[in-house]
C-alpha cells in the first residue's frame, strides 16, 4: 500500500491532465479528420482517414501574411517594452522609497486597464493625430502599454536577485552608473530578461483587441483576426478552422514548452511579490 | 592585497571597463563611489563641473531618467487614454464628431442614456453572473489540483505544467476551439453528455439564450484554471511543512488540518488570487468574441464586450466610454484593493 500510493497520484494526475488537455486535442484530431468525417454523430474520436490538409488551409487563408503581421506586431511590442521598460526595472529595483512606491503602484494600476474598454480612447486620440495611418505601429504603441507594467515588475524582480555588491564594484572601479548598468547589471540579469520578453512576445503574437479594432485593411490584420473572420456566423468548415488554429498555436506551444519551468516562476514572482 | 587592488582599479579607469571583471572578482570591500573623487579622469572632471549632469552620469539622476521614460510612455498611452475616455464620456461623440477637437458638452446625459436603455439591466446582471461564477469555480478547481500536485509523487511538477497550456494559448483560439466542442448537432460536448445520460437531449449552448452565458462561463473557467492552480501552489509550497507534522501527531485528521492550517495560512494569497482573478475576469474579451459575440440577444453579452460594441460596431462612442468609465473604475478599486493588501503584508 505504501508504494503504491504516489503510482495511484500519478495515475490520477494523468486522468486530470488528460480532461484538461481534452480541447487540444480535440483541435488535433479535428484537424486531421475528413470534412465528412467531422460530421459524423457519434463523433470518432481518432481520425479513421487522417487528412493532411496544413498546407492547402496555410496557403488558402494567406496564413503567411497573417502570421507575418501578427509576428511584426510581437516583435515591434516586446522591443519597445524590453527598450522602455528595462531601465525602469533597474531603477526600480535599486531603491526602496516612497518615490520607487507611488511608481510601482502607477504601474500597478495600469496593468489591469482591460484592453477592450482602453480601446475607445485610443482609437479615437490615434486617429486624431493620424496615427491609424500606420494601424500596425498603433497596435504596437497600444500592446505596449498594456503589457509594459508587466515587463516591469517581472523584470524588476529578476533585478532584485542580482547581488548589488557587483554594482558597487564596478562602481568604485570607476563604471558610471550608465557603464555598470549596461555592462554589469543587464548581463547578469539576461537570463531573466530572456523569459520575460518571451513570455511578453507570446501575449502580443494571440492579440485581437487591438488589432481587430485599429487595423482597418484587411491585408495588415493579424492572425487572430484571420481567425474569426474564418469563424464568420455561416461557416460549417471546422475542419479547416481547427486545422488554422493549430498551425498557429503550435509554435507558441512549443517555445512555451521549451521555456516553462523559467515563465512560471518568474509569473509567480511577479504576481505575489 | 588593498595595495594591488588599488592600482588595479586606477588602470581600470583610464582603459575601458571590462565587463567581466566583477563577474571574476570578490565583492568590493569599499563604500560604493564618492571617495574616488580626488583621483577622476580629467573627462569627468570636465563633467562634474555641470551638476545636471552629473547626477545623470553618477547619481540618482540616472535612476530618475529610466523610471520617468517608462512611467512617460505609460501617462502617454494608458493614463492620457483613461483621462480621454473620462472626457468623452461627458461629451457627445458620434461618427460626424470623430475627428473633431471641439465636441459639444453632454454631461451627463450620456451616463442617463446608457442605463435606461433596456438591454443595461440584463447586461448588468450578466456581468455579475460572470465574474463570481468564473473566479467561484476557477479557484474552487485551481485550489483542488493546487493541494492534488502537493502531494509528492513521480513527476508532479511536470504534469502540473502542462495545464499551463491552456494559459497560454491566445484566448480567441480557446473560444474557437470551444465553439466547435459547443456545437448543437455536431459538439462533442453533447455526444459526452448524452452517452453519460446527464441530459435528455442536445443543448444549443450558443444559441440558446438560457444556456449561452454559461457556455461561455465554462471556456472562461477552464482558461483560468491554470493560472489559479500555479500561484495557489506558490501560497501552498509557503507554509512550513512542519506545521502539518505537528498537527498530524496531534491526532489532526486530513480535513482537519486543512481547515486550521492549510486555509488561514493561504488567506491572503487567496485574496490576492480573487482579486486577479475579478481583474482578469472584467478583461475577457477574446473568449466572447469568439464564442457567441454577446448574443442571441445580448444574452450572453457583458459590459466590457457591450462598451466596445457601442463603440465600434454601432459607433455609438460616448455611450461606449460611459460604460469603459464605470469599468475601468470597477477595476481599479479592485485593483488598489489588492495592492494596497500586499504592501500591508509586506510590512508585517
Amino acid at each position: 500500500m505504501r508504494t503504491a500510493k504516489p503510482f495511484i497520484l500519478l495515475g490520477l494526475a494523468l486522468v486530470f491532465a488528460a480532461i484538461y488537455l481534452f480541447p487540444l486535442y480535440w483541435m488535433y484530431v479535428t484537424a486531421l479528420k475528413s470534412s465528412t468525417e467531422i460530421f459524423r454523430f457519434p463523433p470518432s474520436f481518432w481520425p479513421s482517414d487522417p487528412q493532411w490538409q496544413f498546407g492547402r488551409i496555410f496557403a488558402e487563408h494567406a496564413m503567411d501574411r497573417y502570421l507575418w503581421n501578427s509576428l511584426l506586431i510581437a516583435v515591434g511590442t516586446t522591443a519597445l517594452a524590453t527598450l522602455v521598460g528595462t531601465g525602469a526595472a533597474y531603477a526600480l529595483s535599486r531603491h526602496r522609497n516612497a518615490w520607487t512606491a507611488v511608481a510601482l503602484f502607477l504601474v500597478l494600476m495600469l496593468q489591469v486597464l482591460p484592453p477592450s474598454l482602453m480601446v475607445t480612447p485610443i482609437f479615437v486620440a490615434f486617429n486624431q493625430v493620424g496615427l491609424l495611418e500606420t494601424p500596425r505601429a498603433a497596435v504596437v504603441l497600444a500592446q505596449t502599454a498594456k503589457v509594459l507594467p508587466l515587463y516591469i515588475v517581472l523584470c524588476r524582480s529578476t533585478f532584485l536577485q542580482v547581488p548589488r555588491e557587483l554594482e558597487d564594484a564596478a562602481r568604485v572601479d570607476g563604471a558610471s552608473r550608465i557603464g555598470a548598468f549596461l555592462r554589469i547589471m543587464i548581463p547578469l540579469a539576461r537570463n531573466g530578461i530572456l523569459v520575460v520578453s518571451v513570455l511578453i512576445f507570446l501575449q502580443s503574437f494571440g492579440e485581437y483587441v487591438y488589432s481587430r479594432s485599429l487595423i482597418a485593411a484587411e491585408t495588415l490584420q493579424t492572425a487572430t483576426v484571420g481567425l474569426s473572420s474564418f469563424m464568420g456566423p455561416n461557416t460549417n468548415d471546422w475542419g479547416g478552422i481547427m486545422t488554422y488554429a493549430a498551425i498557429y498555436v503550435t509554435p507558441i506551444l512549443v517555445v512555451f514548452a521549451l521555456l516553462q519551468r523559467r515563465i512560471v516562476s518568474g509569473l509567480t514572482a511577479g504576481a505575489l511579490k | 592585497m588593498t595595495s594591488t587592488r588599488t592600482s588595479q582599479s586606477m588602470t581600470d579607469r583610464s582603459v575601458n571597463f571590462q565587463p567581466a571583471a566583477p563577474a571574476v572578482r570578490a565583492p568590493s570591500p569599499y563604500p560604493p563611489a564618492g571617495g574616488g573623487g580626488t583621483r577622476e579622469a580629467p573627462s569627468r572632471r570636465a563633467l562634474a563641473r555641470i551638476p545636471l549632469l552629473r547626477t545623470l552620469r553618477d547619481g540618482s539622476g540616472f535612476d530618475v531618467v529610466l523610471v520617468l521614460c517608462a512611467v512617460g510612455y505609460l501617462l502617454v498611452f494608458a493614463a492620457f487614454p483613461l483621462a480621454y475616455t473620462l472626457v468623452m464620456s461627458l461629451q457627445q461623440v458620434d461618427m460626424f464628431s470623430l475627428a473633431s477637437f471641439d465636441r459639444p458638452f453632454a454631461g451627463l446625459d450620456n451616463y442617463r442614456d446608457v442605463f435606461s436603455r433596456p438591454e443595461a439591466l440584463q447586461i448588468l446582471k450578466n456581468t455579475v453572473i460572470f465574474v463570481v461564477l468564473s473566479i467561484t469555480f476557477q479557484l474552487s478547481i485551481g485550489f483542488g489540483l493546487a493541494l492534488f500536485f502537493q502531494q509528492p509523487f513521480p513527476g508532479a511538477t511536470y504534469i502540473r505544467g502542462v495545464f499551463l497550456a491552456g494559459w497560454i494559448m491566445p484566448a480567441l483560439v480557446v473560444g474557437a476551439i470551444w465553439k466547435w466542442i459547443f456545437a448543437g448537432d455536431f459538439g462533442v460536448l453533447n455526444y459526452l453528455l448524452t452517452s453519460l445520460h446527464l441530459t435528455g437531449g442536445k443543448i444549443f449552448w450558443l444559441s440558446d439564450p438560457d444556456v449561452a452565458l454559461f457556455a461561455v462561463i465554462i471556456a472562461n473557467i477552464w482558461l483560468g484554471i491554470p493560472f489559479n492552480m500555479i500561484l495557489l501552489s506558490v501560497g501552498l509550497a509557503a507554509i512550513p511543512r512542519d506545521l502539518y507534522e505537528a498537527a498530524e501527531i496531534d491526532g489532526a485528521r486530513a480535513f482537519r488540518r486543512f481547515r486550521h492550517i492549510t486555509l488561514p495560512l493561504m488567506r491572503s494569497t487567496l485574496g490576492a488570487v480573487v482579486a486577479l482573478g475579478i481583474i482578469f475576469t472584467l478583461q475577457q474579451f477574446d473568449l466572447i468574441a469568439a464564442l457567441t459575440q454577446g448574443g442571441p440577444a445580448n444574452a450572453s453579452n457583458v459590459a466590457q464586450y457591450w462598451s466596445w460594441q457601442m463603440s465600434f460596431q454601432t459607433y455609438e462612442i460616448s455611450a461606449g466610454s460611459v460604460v469603459a468609465v464605470l469599468m475601468i473604475a470597477l477595476v481599479i478599486l479592485v485593483a488598489a484593493l489588492y495592492v494596497r493588501s500586499t504592501e500591508r503584508e509586506h510590512a508585517a
